[in-house]
């Protein structure tokens, strides 16, 4: 067999996307202290990744401590149903609210 | 004017000022402290050597070339230009790139298209990004809590109060950027627009139709 | 409300919560609202207080006075409390310059 070596690449941790698109995510229920970037309004609620966002990037709730280099990870666009994240959502079904989340703080719902 | 909600407030842009926070500098009026504070804060940066006097300059320059105008240029060459539109569909950025719009903030750009069945809309609900390499510095009530609190909740309502009403069967697509990705919304191309120049097209688009509060129409309405 | 509640919730997380209409407000910026914009382009530039420092600073003034102060009046409060953490300069430097540049705007006026 003279497999290519091209099937034998071996990426670093963590450094493809741990999320594709049209994947089911759930954004995580954590309340940290300190600094965030993801709002409280959208925490437990679970959305689409509607795109991957190349290149990975640095976590900006690190930036907010002054890190300006480090590990990389994918911030993904992910998209909600409003009604889901909402109860008394009154607008179209169809409406939804779309927004960049870092790796860290989705789940596969 | 057809967005007026409150007649006892908005009777036009002369009263849409702060005049607490913004009167006017005149050669008489005394700074005030937090310009002496902003004078103060950047004199001694320069002086201690982390940054000079033609850094701030020249980045004046830059924010002073950043104006909605950009963006009405990128729109018409959009609805104009069917592989230019593509291609700022698939690559915000590097398509503004081709027109010669720097991206000095290294943001990144995802344009959003309105279509007959979606309406895009743009907000964030944590501070203020806003796409400034192609629109500037955004106004003062897209910074303000109304805006940035409701855009995500209820955006039907949000949009109705600058007299947008959108039928039921659209789509709306709140974006809130938060991160590193910014957002700028090509509005539909007015019926009636047949045959028009690029720099006519570009004469009608708005900075409020790039952040998806009203449509594109024949008639200039906002800023 | 439980404490953690004001821990765990940034002042300028407001997405979702109740307010008034929206009034299309805006200004064309004052000079030193423009050189303080520029200001904080140039220190994310060179990495001396990056964008996300800048926002982190800003929560840290608190939600009373981020309700009290104007947006760019928010943002060289953040400048000067950061630039005293990071050692820039010291609280007694930017006083003594402070009160320099006020004399000399009144030295400016009289003469």
């Amino acid at each position: 067999m003279d497999a290519s070596p091209l099937a034998s690449v071996v990426p670093a941790l963590k450094e493809l996307p741990a999320f594709a698109e049209g994947q089911r995510v759930r954004v995580l229920e954590r309340a940290p202290i300190g600094h965030y970037r993801v709002p409280i309004y959208l925490r437990g609620h679970v959305g689409t990744v509607e795109r991957v966002i190349e290149p990975a990037m640095i976590d900006n709730e690190e930036e907010g401590y002054g890190r300006n280099a480090g590990n990389r990870l994918h911030y993904y666009r992910v998209s909600f149903a409003m009604t889901e994240v909402w109860d008394d959502y009154e607008g179209s079904p169809r409406d939804e609210l779309h927004i960049e989340i870092f790796e860290t703080w989705l789940e596969q719902a | 004017m057809a967005h007026d909600h409150d007649h006892d407030h908005d009777h036009g842009h002369d009263h849409d000022h702060d005049h607490d926070h913004h009167a006017p500098i005149t050669a008489d009026a005394a700074p005030g402290y937090y310009e002496v504070m902003e004078t103060a804060v950047r004199e001694i940066l320069i002086a201690k050597g982390y940054l000079t006097a033609n850094d701030i300059r020249r980045q004046i320059e830059v924010l002073d070339s950043r104006t909605p105008a950009l963006g009405a240029a990128v729109v018409a060459r959009a609805w104009t230009d069917p592989a230019f539109k593509a291609r700022l569909l698939e690559n915000g950025r590097t398509a503004c790139e081709e027109l010669g719009i720097s991206f000095y903030d290294d943001t990144q750009l995802i344009v959003l298209e309105n279509t007959a069945e979606v309406h895009n809309l743009i907000v964030c609900t944590l501070c203020s990004c806003y796409p400034r390499p192609v629109l500037g510095l955004p106004p003062d009530w897209y910074k303000l809590k109304p805006y940035r609190a409701r855009a995500v909740s209820e955006p039907r309502k949000v949009l109705a109060e600058f007299g947008t009403i959108l039928p039921d069967d659209v789509e709306i697509r709140v974006s809130d950027s938060t991160a590193v990705i910014r957002y700028l919304v090509l509005p539909r191309r007015p019926e009636g627009t047949e045959g028009w120049s690029e720099a006519q097209l570009a004469a009608i688009v708005t900075r409020d139709a790039m952040i998806g509060v009203i449509p594109a129409t024949l008639e200039k309405e906002a800023a | 409300m439980p404490t953690q509640d004001f821990v765990s919730r940034l002042p300028n997380d407001i997405g979702g919560f109740e307010a008034g209409s929206v009034q299309r407000v805006e200004h064309v910026l004052e000079p030193w609202e423009k050189r303080c914009h520029a200001l904080a382009d140039v220190l994310d530039f060179k990495k001396l207080i990056n964008t996300e420092e800048k926002r982190k600073g800003v929560e840290a003034l608190g939600e009373t006075l981020i309700g009290k102060l104007p947006y760019y009046e928010r943002w060289i409060v953040a400048f000067a409390n950061i630039s005293f953490t990071k050692g820039f300069f010291t609280p007694t430097e930017l006083a003594e310059k402070m009160a320099e540049v006020e004399a000399h705007f009144a030295e400016q006026q009289a003469g």
